[in-house]
Formats: C-alpha cells, sequence, structure tokens
C-alpha cells in the first residue's frame, strides 16, 4: 500500500514534469543564451561597420 | 497493475523522446536510479530499458541534437583517465571474473559522467536532470519515509520498495543520497521553472525533505547520522539568521530525540564505543589489511580484491563501571570483507594512482562550485538569481556524499557519477555563457576600433 503510494506520487510527478518539458522550447535552446550570441554578433558586426 | 503502470510509464517516457531526444537522457538517469525492471520485472526485464535508454539517449544526442555549445572539461578528462585506468586493472585484477562483473556496471556509469555534460546545454536541461534525479529518488525515499513514520523501520529490515540489496536500495547508500539531496530540493523548490516555486511546491519539498531526514533513522545507518550532521553544518552558509537556525536545529534535535526508536539511539551509540561492535571494529580491520595490501600492490588489486583478505578481530565490551568493571574480549575471525569506505575502496582496487585520480575529481568539484558560487552571489540580473544556490546546493551535496563515503563503499555509485555530471555540465555552461560578460570581452571593441584606427 505504502510502496503503491510512493509510486504513484513520485511517477506522477515524474509524468507531469517530463511533459512538460517535452512541449517546452527552452529545453533545446536557452533564450538567454541565444539573445547573448545575438547581441555578441550584432555586436561584432557593429564593429565591423565602424572598421 | 503496478507492474503495468510502470511499465506503460517507462515506454510513454521513451516515447516522448521522439519529440525532444533529451528526454531519452533524463529516462536514462530514471531507470538508473529507480531501476524499473527490478519492480516490473516480467514485463521490462526481457526489454532491457538500461540498455535501451543508454543507447536512445547516446544516439539521440549523436544524430538530433547540437552540439556546437557542448564542451569537454577537465573533469571529464579526468573520468576518462578513471575509466582507462580501472580497465587496466581489471585485466589484471586478483579475482579477474569478479572484477569483470563490477567493471561491467562502472563503465557505463563513467561513460554516462562523460557524455552528460555534453548534452547540458541549456538551463531548463540542468534543471530537467536535477528534477529528475530527486523525483526519481523521491520514488524510494517517500516508501522508506513513511514506513519509517509509522514504525516500520529497522536495521536491515526497512524494505524499499523492492528485496534489492544492490544501487539505492541499499540502506547505507540511500541514507547517504538521501540527505546528500535535500540541498537540491531546497534549490528546485526556490528556484525550478518546471514546477515553479509556489505553495504546493513547497509542501511537497518540506515533506520530502523531512522524508529523505527519516531514512537513516528508518534504515538506522550510522553514516546517515553523519551526513546530516555535515548537512546542518554547512547550511550554516547559506542560511540568513544563522543563530535563529542554529537554536531551531537544536530545539528541534531535542524534540525529536524521544521519539526515535531505542535499536536506533542503541545503534548511534556504538559510533562513540566502536571497539565493542562488531561492524565497526571489522572495518577498521579491514582499513589496517588494505594499507598494508597497497605496500605490496601500488597499483591496486583490481575491483572486489578484497575477496582476498583474512582478519581476526578482538572486539571489547565493558560491563559495570568503575573497579567492578568487567572487559569481555571476543575474538573473530572474518574474511572477504567489503572495504566499507569509498577511501579505501580506491585505495585497495585501484592503488594510490587511481585514489588520487578519484580525490582529484572529486575535490576539483568542491572547487569549481566554489568559484561558481563565488563569481554569482553578487549578481542581481533577474536571470542570475540561480546559479550560485545550484553550485551551492551540488558543492553540499558532493561534500555530504564525500564524507558519508568515508563509511560506506560507494566509490562508483551512479547516482553520484551523475552528480558530478550535473557539475561538469554547470561548470561547462556557466562559463560559456558567462563569457560575453567577461572584462577581456568588453574591452575588445576598444582594442578593435584602436587597430582599426591605428590600421587606416
Amino acid at each position: 500500500m505504502i510502496d503503491n503510494l510512493a509510486i504513484a506520487v513520485s511517477h506522477a510527478l515524474l509524468a507531469l514534469a517530463v511533459w512538460r518539458l517535452a512541449r517546452s522550447d527552452a529545453l533545446d535552446a536557452d533564450p538567454g543564451s541565444d539573445l547573448a550570441q545575438r547581441n555578441k554578433r550584432k555586436r561584432i558586426g557593429e564593429e565591423h561597420g565602424r572598421g | 497493475m503496478v507492474s503495468l503502470a510502470i511499465a506503460c510509464f517507462v515506454l510513454a517516457f521513451l516515447a516522448l523522446g521522439m519529440r525532444r531526444p533529451f528526454i531519452w537522457v533524463l529516462a536514462y538517469c530514471y531507470v538508473d536510479i529507480v531501476g524499473p525492471q527490478k519492480i516490473a520485472v516480467s514485463l521490462l526485464d526481457p526489454l532491457q530499458v538500461s540498455l535501451v535508454a543508454f543507447i536512445a539517449a547516446f544516439g539521440g544526442w549523436l544524430i538530433a541534437d547540437n552540439k556546437t555549445d557542448s564542451r569537454f572539461t577537465l573533469r571529464q578528462g579526468l573520468i576518462l583517465a578513471l575509466l582507462i585506468y580501472c580497465g587496466l586493472t581489471t585485466t589484471m585484477a586478483d579475482f579477474p571474473v569478479e572484477a569483470a562483473s563490477k567493471f561491467e556496471w562502472v563503465w557505463k556509469a563513467l561513460v554516462f559522467a562523460i557524455f552528460l555534460p555534453l548534452t547540458l546545454r541549456t538551463r531548463l536541461r540542468i534543471e530537467a536532470v536535477a528534477l529528475v534525479m530527486v523525483l526519481s529518488a523521491a520514488s524510494i525515499i517517500i516508501s522508506g519515509g513513511m514506513k519509517t513514520a509509522l514504525g516500520g523501520g529497522g536495521y536491515g529490515t526497512l524494505r524499499l520498495l523492492v528485496n534489492d540489496n544492490t544501487g539505492l536500495y541499499e540502506s547505507s547508500i540511500i541514507s547517504c543520497v538521501a540527505v546528500a539531496i535535500i540541498p537540491v530540493i531546497l534549490w528546485l523548490a526556490k528556484h525550478g521553472t518546471v514546477f515553479p516555486s509556489d505553495w504546493r511546491v513547497k509542501i511537497f519539498a518540506a515533506a520530502l525533505t523531512f522524508a529523505c531526514l527519516l531514512i537513516p533513522v528508518g534504515t538506522e545507518a550510522r553514516t546517515g547520522l553523519l551526513c546530516i550532521a555535515v548537512l546542518a553544518v554547512l547550511s550554516l552558509r547559506s542560511v540568513k539568521r544563522r543563530f535563529l537556525y542554529i537554536a531551531s536545529a537544536t530545539a528541534l534535535a531535542l524534540v525529536a530525540i524521544p521519539f526515535l526508536p531505542d535499536s536506533y539511539t542503541k545503534r548511534m551509540n556504538t559510533i562513540e564505543n566502536h571497539a565493542g561492535d562488531q561492524s565497526a571494529s571489522t572495518r577498521v580491520a579491514v582499513w589496517q589489511w588494505t594499507l598494508e595490501y597497497v605496500q605490496d600492490h601500488p597499483f591496486g588489486g583490481g575491483f572486489d580484491a578484497f575477496r582476498g583478505n583474512k582478519l581476526r578481530i578482538e572486539t571489547r565490551t565493558a560491563e559495570g563501571t568503575g573497579n567492578n568493571q568487567a572487559v569481555e574480549v571476543t575474538e573473530i575471525q572474518d574474511q572477504a570483507r567489503a572495504y566499507h569506505s569509498s577511501y579505501f575502496e580506491m585505495l585497495g582496487e585501484q592503488g594510490y594512482l587511481g585514489l588520487l585520480l578519484w580525490l582529484f575529481l572529486m575535490f576539483s568539484g568542491l572547487w569549481q562550485m566554489e568559484r561558481l558560487r563565488r563569481r554569482w552571489k553578487a549578481r542581481t540580473g533577474p536571470d542570475e538569481q540561480w546559479q550560485a544556490p545550484l553550485a551551492n546546493a551540488l558543492q553540499q551535496a558532493l561534500a555530504i556524499y564525500m564524507v558519508g563515503a568515508l563509511f560506506v563503499g560507494i566509490a562508483y555509485q551512479p547516482f553520484v557519477y551523475m552528480l558530478i555530471g550535473l557539475q561538469c555540465g554547470l561548470w561547462s555552461y556557466l562559463r560559456r555563457v558567462d563569457s560575453p560578460h567577461q572584462p577581456k570581452f568588453q574591452r575588445k571593441p576598444g582594442v578593435v576600433v584602436k587597430h582599426a584606427v591605428a590600421a587606416r
């Protein structure tokens, strides 16, 4: 009974977590990181423009 | 019914990997920690889910994942060196069959620890691994915690989901791991994004933390008590109100003592009076044997080299007080006694070089997490609040493991190598995302313009 309850609680939370993760784009592409990369590229572009 | 539900869960978990291959990495973490094939034996054992999840995780990363942000760090190199070295010692082992049998699962843990950081290239992936590790361990911990709370604990008698004494189902190992993950649980409750912090998350985190603290009571593993003490001391570093924390912790301990089972307090007393306890006395004898053994075998005896030991142990039990005290000396013969310490396990099996590699791997983890903690703790940006606490939590988890490992032979425990993989991933990720903020990059535009002007 206790084992079944422990399995049910932990696996329900795992299932919900994995479902949310699978639906999130942030799992494969970090928004912050992409932004940093874009800013970096933009900065380098501006430097070349000035040069 | 439970077997069917577990089997469906595992298959659904693996199926979701078709949508995002990183889910397979999480599936391997889950399978390796929980061992669902041990619960749903008839349904999952023939499918070799562990192997399937490992191949899917590695294949998914190789074929479908972006690898431009993946970095190979120094500590992954150390694990690779340890893996090669363990392979070499296995070929020259004192007990080749037993050594090969242990190497069969050790190499998987080490390879996965090398592989895991390569996949951790986003913040959510780092959190996802931490969350899956905690929730997977929680399936064992919740069961053990509830049984302990209802009076079902006892040394060697607390049954954790399955009748199995391997991996996290072993009482000393789960005691150490349960306490080690408490800082990670608290981090997830405060900084998690999959389950954002609200009253439900906080209540579950508090209940799970309580269950983690009950595990050492239920298993009556002395290592667990030591780990709790280490956690209490380490927490002093991160709590805001230290005096209130010390007062609350002391009050809680005093209130809890009367509720502890007699068998637990008797067993904990053997920490102080180890000479009368056979288990503790045997450990000291094994450690002395290991020190003598490596004098003749500086490169170790390969996995399971302890099988060659023959020990003669004297236990001393004192009865009465003062002049009426009588000391009873009992002599015990023992052989093939396990190391009961990860440090002596490494020394006896892998020799001085193996122990040095392993110690370097562990202490470099503490150092790296300390560097991250110091670098990020003063930052005030909205996306810069989770890094230092996570580094702190992973550092505390490793420190608790290192203390617990003094008295348990868990040098190759896959859960701990996952934790090390997570540390490597965090280190690599934060170094990468932090690089644009470093002064050398900020200075660069000026330098470029200066050169450009000079060139004109």
